[in-house]
């Protein structure tokens, strides 16, 4: 027992739970607020690096380091935001793939701050539970995630909520209403992104070595792969879509499936093919995902 | 007699080189109801848009007096302007797809206070605050299914205008109203426009095809054509005028 | 002063292949009004193409770039006629469009990487000749992009401007329908523009697997780029994508000369943040 919960099998479910978080905040940015976030790793990294730099290099304590992580990649949200929110929907998915690029080239050539390519480390768990280190970790990753989650709930059936939906459907309308949309639209999306770059710092402490080859493109493309397969407008479209993919490819098939080792290097070239084929198809022929479009509510 | 209400000075606005507003000085607000007719491409629209900013002029000024108070709204924005209590409803018509009709209420209604990301349990104060006042409406007009969305072109028309109402403007452009309404419904929303006018602190300015309609709630119309108001007086006047004739109505009046 | 002109001319000789590219690229955006991002993968294949013509079926490299460049234009039109052109009949928007086309992007390149794995490719060139041009070297093939860059920039250019079909191809931009009923066959006129911008983007893989060397990542390293270049010379034009391009090769090259090479792409792309803003580019 002891080995399962520190073992390879919990440090997977571990990442896959933080993906879900990333592909619910995603949903809540892209499926509520119809803001097409294309540098979902860009944020993420932020606070993943962030998080290592203040604690190894400059021995910030734990909590506080993760805290002005967040905090730092939430300003950088509301910086960029403030330049790109009110343009087109294709400048912003340029415009956030482009920060996300500039993230990541900047963690390569800053060596003196992160290490550059040869990585930085050691960041610990949280707490040191001894050989159940990793499954409290799993634990805590857990139950922000299903905090994040109760919170879309919550929103999508608040005033504030309904708010973000007529801003994504009608935004012209809205605020011949009144509503101040450009500052909403900032606001959340600040938070939203700040809240992927905590996620990030809390991802560092379960791969406890980063490299700058973690913020390409991979992650924001699986992200979004996993949102539109499980559904966009849905507030579990994340969770079933992380399932349907990360799930599925790193644990079950990686777990069960007998591939012999010629060609073990192959499958995440297979799996990034078919996320390729599959965002395809699915955006062809059954673009509202696996849970398909939201009913209207009654009150 | 309500006091003046929005002050206009030397508005102009050009769409690639031809001229669609231009006028100099015009007074509104200072009536319950004013009529602004003109044939297409007057500029009514437009200069609705100017008004509300949801179109920048090209110069001029906008002058609003909300309560005695004096305020240059010339260079405030859309959402800003719609806050501070004028408010338009759409010629062409405009719905949010997601929401049912008693959402897009409850959108209107909804205040600043409960829209903060962090207050996600409102929505209970929120129903408890609008219920009578949206009952209240969807009696009135009688929505087939006030929990789906707007079936016919009409409800979706009468939505775009009770959600404008429930703003409480101060000054109301109405763009068309009627346009797609059966008569009925017209004549519900007319009485309670004149109603509204009367009771509470509102003034209107509805632009109209409906001559009939014009000349029955308004006190005040005005004229515009080519982009310039060219008359201005009580109905009997402006009905009787040769230039409104020949320039709006071809030959003979309807 | 030797400053200057070095990174002048440097930045013109490594903007030739940039410069095909874009305007390959700005093609395609007029013409359908989408950001195609699988369009990095036509420039990857015309440099895959070249290794399979060049260093393994042994072909000279002069000869190689023919069946390479049009053997791209045919993928490019491929990827219209089977992906792009139903799902526009499927009624995607034009943001799903550019999220298909990353798709597409994917597949295309990791079907490249399980075809011929993740090693890098060197094209079998004969020991280039080298002149020097003020003070700087440059290889006869460098030359030869650079000939090419300016024939193809100028045809094209005459070709949207002067020729009947580059009309069509401006009306169909404009308004589909009313295109159609002018008689213009919008998939004949389309078809042929995908493949000027497939055979383009071909050519400038081919070049860049030149100055470096072939890996699957050869075109997805480069769109962010040419995406912006694009913006910034102005969806479909031209003249712009080249003024742009070589400003761009021009500014990397400054950069590179200076300091660190990744530091040219961080003031690129912020730079493109900022131009983005001021343009306010509506589509």
């Amino acid at each position: 027992m002891a080995q399962f919960l520190s073992g390879y099998a919990m440090y997977t479910f571990s990442s896959i739970v933080v993906f879900v978080a990333l592909a619910t905040l995603l949903h809540l940015q892209f499926g509520l607020t119809g803001i097409v976030n294309f540098g979902v790793v860009g944020f993420f990294g932020l606070g993943m690096y962030s998080f290592g730099v203040f604690l190894i290099q400059y021995n910030i304590p734990y909590l506080v380091a993760m805290l002005l992580a967040t905090v730092l990649t939430g300003v950088v949200a509301l910086g960029l935001g403030k330049l790109i929110l009110d343009l087109d929907s294709q400048s912003i998915l340029v415009a956030t793939l482009a920060i996300a690029t500039v993230v990541e080239d900047l963690v390569i050539t800053e060596k003196w701050l992160t290490k550059g390519v040869i990585g930085l480390g050691t960041v610990p768990f949280p707490f040191d539970l001894g050989p159940f280190s990793q499954a409290g970790y799993f634990l805590l990753a857990l139950v922000l995630t299903v905090l994040l989650i109760l919170y879309a709930y919550k929103l999508e059936s608040s005033p504030y909520g309904r708010l973000l939906l007529s801003m994504q459907d009608n935004e012209p309308l809205a605020r011949s209403l009144g509503k101040s949309t450009s500052r909403q639209k900032l606001i959340f999306f600040s938070i939203t992104s700040g809240l992927m770059g905590l996620f990030g710092t809390l991802h560092a402490s379960n791969i406890h070595f980063m490299v700058p080859r973690m913020l390409g493109p991979g992650v924001t493309f699986t992200v979004w792969i996993a949102l539109i397969l499980g559904g966009r407008k849905r507030i579990l479209g994340g969770l079933v879509g992380t399932l349907a993919t990360i799930g599925l490819f790193d644990f079950v098939i990686e777990t069960f499936v007998p591939i012999p080792a010629a060609q073990s290097q192959l499958l995440p070239v297979i799996k990034l093919w078919i996320y390729g084929l599959g965002l395809m198809l699915i955006l062809m022929y059954r673009p509202s995902g696996i849970l398909g479009e939201k009913k209207l509510t009654n009150r | 007699m309500p006091e003046k209400k929005l002050h206009i000075k030397n508005i102009a606005k050009s769409f690639g080189g031809r001229t669609v507003v231009d006028i100099a000085d015009l007074t509104l607000g200072t009536h319950g109801i004013e009529g602004l007719i003109g044939p297409n491409g007057a500029g009514k629209t437009t200069l609705m848009n100017l008004i509300t900013h949801k179109l920048k002029m090209d110069h001029g000024q906008v002058v609003y007096y909300p309560n005695g108070e004096e305020m240059d709204i010339s260079n405030r924005s859309m959402d800003e302007i719609a806050r501070f209590g004028i408010v338009k409803t759409n010629l062409i018509i405009q719905d949010f797809e997601s929401l049912s009709i008693r959402d897009s209420l409850l959108l209107s209604l909804s205040t600043r206070k409960y829209e903060k990301f962090y207050r996600i349990f409102s929505e209970g104060a929120l129903l408890k605050e609008t219920k009578a006042e949206i009952e209240e409406y969807l009696e009135y007009f009688h929505f087939e299914n006030p929990d789906g969305h707007a079936l016919s072109a009409g409800e979706k028309k009468l939505l775009d205008i009770i959600r404008c109402l429930v703003l409480k403007p101060k000054f109301l452009l109405m763009d068309e109203p009627t346009a797609g309404l059966p008569e009925d419904q017209t004549i519900k929303v007319m009485d309670l426009m004149k109603k509204k006018t009367k009771e509470e602190d509102m003034s209107i300015l509805i632009v109209e095809h409906d001559l009939d309609l014009i000349w029955n709630v308004s006190e005040i119309v005005y004229f515009m054509a080519e982009g310039e108001i060219l008359l201005k007086g009580t109905p009997e006047e402006i009905r009787k005028d040769r230039t409104v004739a020949v320039k709006y109505m071809g030959v003979s009046h309807v | 002063m030797s400053f200057f002109t070095d990174s002048l001319i440097l930045g013109i000789i490594e903007a030739a292949p940039l410069v095909l590219a874009t305007v390959g690229f700005t093609l395609i955006f007029y013409l359908s009004g989408f950001i195609n991002v699988a369009y990095a993968e036509t420039i990857t294949l015309g440099a895959y193409f070249a290794i399979v013509f060049n260093s393994m079926l042994g072909l000279n490299f002069y000869l190689a770039i023919i069946p390479s460049a049009l053997l791209s234009g045919v993928i490019s039109v491929g990827t219209y006629l089977v992906v792009f052109r139903p799902a526009f009949k499927r009624g995607v928007g034009s943001t799903e469009m550019i999220i298909l086309s990353v798709g597409l992007s994917f597949f295309i390149r990791y079907s490249l990487r399980l075809i011929f794995g993740s090693h890098l490719y060197a094209l079998d060139i004969v020991s280039p000749t080298s002149f020097r041009i003020f003070g700087i070297g440059i290889t006869n093939i460098q030359l030869t992009a650079l000939i090419l860059v300016a024939v193809i920039t100028a045809g094209l250019y005459l070709f949207i401007y002067r020729t009947n079909y580059g009309e069509m191809m401006r009306g169909l931009a404009n308004n589909e329908d009313l295109a159609m009923v002018s008689g213009i066959n919008p998939v004949r006129v389309s078809v042929l523009i995908w493949f000027i911008a497939g055979v383009a983007g071909g050519l400038a893989g081919l070049f860049y697997g030149v100055f470096s060397f072939v890996n699957t990542l050869l075109g997805w390293r480069l769109i962010l780029i040419i995406i912006m270049i694009t913006i910034v010379g102005g969806i479909g034009n031209v003249r712009g994508a080249l003024i742009a391009s070589i400003g761009a090769g021009i500014i990397t090259a400054a950069v590179t000369l200076i300091t660190k090479p990744l530091y040219g792409e961080v003031i690129l792309l912020l730079s493109f943040i900022g131009i983005l803003r001021l343009k306010k580019v509506r589509r």
